[in-house]
């Protein structure tokens, strides 16, 4: 069940939320930022806010959640959030890889298929059901306002700074180089390879539930969702020249608290020494470019807010501590998986990345267990 | 206001407050190195920090 349903029943009628009292002064402050981010830091990460904030206002009125749907198939074999995320990922292909091909400055989201690809998807898979959110998830629920979710945002961050510390060790134990389908079969082949497998793997759906593809029969906010983020995803490659993510920025965050409050030196840790990761950790936030799109993904979720209420679930000090130690692994293992379901699934396959097809299965088979685990603890 | 009205106000004073003390506390932004505004035909290889990089 989808923990963001309709407001809670009652005798009397609730009583309309004025829309306006809520959106005109975030709008204001949204365009206030935007002018600020314009004259003050950098004309592009002004743009990407604005494309963060479509995405935020696609994910939450939509309700387009990558772990409801996943959940959804699994034990009510409904396979419309699936279909939907496959709709996405063909929209999004067809959008990124002629751009890949024709622009050199567009960089895939090329992860190595590696042994820590293989654990992190199996965590992350299973986490995501018991934080009742991936990496997009959690952010515009958090936006929404959902309790768990919010409190879950900074355990995803800390987890997310500590999996990127322990990358290299993580890399070690194996890896191959990452591989890139556009740079092998070029944006044509790439993209006739991704159509028939997102095809393949939509027949072995319909099967499996039972409920053949067919846009008639899906609710539309699956369809409409996946057109209204496969744009908004095709603007930030098209912009920040990569696509779109989402741990990096909380790696940043998590690893910008541990250096200010003495936990943490980043001279000593080889990912956040590189020369990269170090001039980041030194310049405002506000310049990069995963950080930036998370913050309009806030912020546009809290636009949806007066027309979506959170419900107001309760839960119990058990579950509590399972979801922050869930959103913790869901941080650490996103690093070690090389993206979450946006950065190894979405833009992953989209942009022609092999890891992500080993993503995907992997972490299906953390969710097969999450779903169970979920229902053990009560959730 | 209800019940979970206090969280979202808690959460946006930490997010806006964390914001705001890493623009004060990082080095100034150099609008001289400002990258462009759209990074596709731009020329300029990109830079930025993204989760499916290994480095």
């Amino acid at each position: 069940m989808n923990t963001l349903a309709a407001p809670a029943r009652s005798a009397a009628p609730p009583r309309p939320p004025n829309r306006w009292a809520h959106r005109l002064p975030l709008g204001l402050a949204v365009l206030t930022l935007f002018g600020w981010l314009l004259w003050s830091v950098s004309a592009r990460q002004a743009l990407l806010l604005l494309v963060g904030v479509g995405l935020g206002w696609g994910l939450a009125a939509a309700r387009f959640g990558f772990t409801t749907g996943w959940r959804r198939l699994v034990e009510d074999r409904d396979p419309s959030g699936v279909y939907g995320q496959i709709i996405l990922l063909a929209l999004l292909a067809a959008l990124s890889m002629p751009m890949l091909a024709h622009f050199p400055e567009v960089q895939a989201a090329l992860g190595p298929p590696s042994v820590s690809l293989l654990v992190g998807a199996f965590v992350f898979g299973l986490c995501m059901q018991l934080a009742d959110g991936c990496g997009s998830g959690t952010l515009y629920k958090a936006g929404l306002g959902v309790p768990l979710n919010m409190a879950v945002l900074p355990m995803f961050a800390i987890g997310s700074f500590l999996g990127a510390a322990h990358l290299n060790d993580w890399l070690a134990l194996g890896a191959l180089e990452p591989v890139g389908l556009v740079e092998r079969l070029g944006a044509g082949g790439a993209l006739a390879a991704t159509l028939v497998a997102l095809v393949a793997l939509a027949i072995g759906v319909g099967r499996w539930s039972g409920q053949r593809f067919s846009l008639r029969r899906m609710p539309g906010r699956w369809v409409w969702g996946a057109v209204v983020l496969a744009l908004f995803a095709a603007l930030n490659l098209f912009i920040a020249g990569q696509s779109w993510g989402v741990v990096y920025g909380f790696g940043l965050w998590g690893a910008k608290a541990a250096t200010v409050l003495g936990l943490f030196d980043p001279t000593a840790n080889a990912f956040w020494s590189d020369p990269g990761h170090a001039e980041r950790l030194h310049q405002t936030l506000l310049l990069d470019v995963t950080s930036i799109t998370n913050i309009g993904i806030l912020a546009g979720a809290l636009w949806v807010v007066p027309s979506r209420p959170p419900s107001e679930r309760s839960m119990n000090g058990g579950q509590w501590l399972i979801g922050l130690a869930a959103g913790f692994l869901l941080g650490y293992s996103s690093r070690l998986a090389f993206g979450c379901n946006v950065g190894a699934m979405v833009s992953g396959i989209s942009t022609g990345s092999l890891h992500g097809w080993i993503w995907v299965p992997v972490a299906f088979l953390g969710t097969l267990i999450g779903v169970r685990l979920r229902r053990r603890f009560g959730f | 206001m209800t019940n979970i009205a206090w969280p979202r106000w808690l959460f946006w004073i930490v997010v806006i407050g964390f914001v705001a003390w890493d623009f004060a506390a990082s080095a100034p932004v150099n609008l001289r190195l400002e990258p462009p505004i759209i990074a596709a035909g731009s020329g300029v290889p990109t830079s930025g920090g993204h989760c499916a990089r290994p480095k």
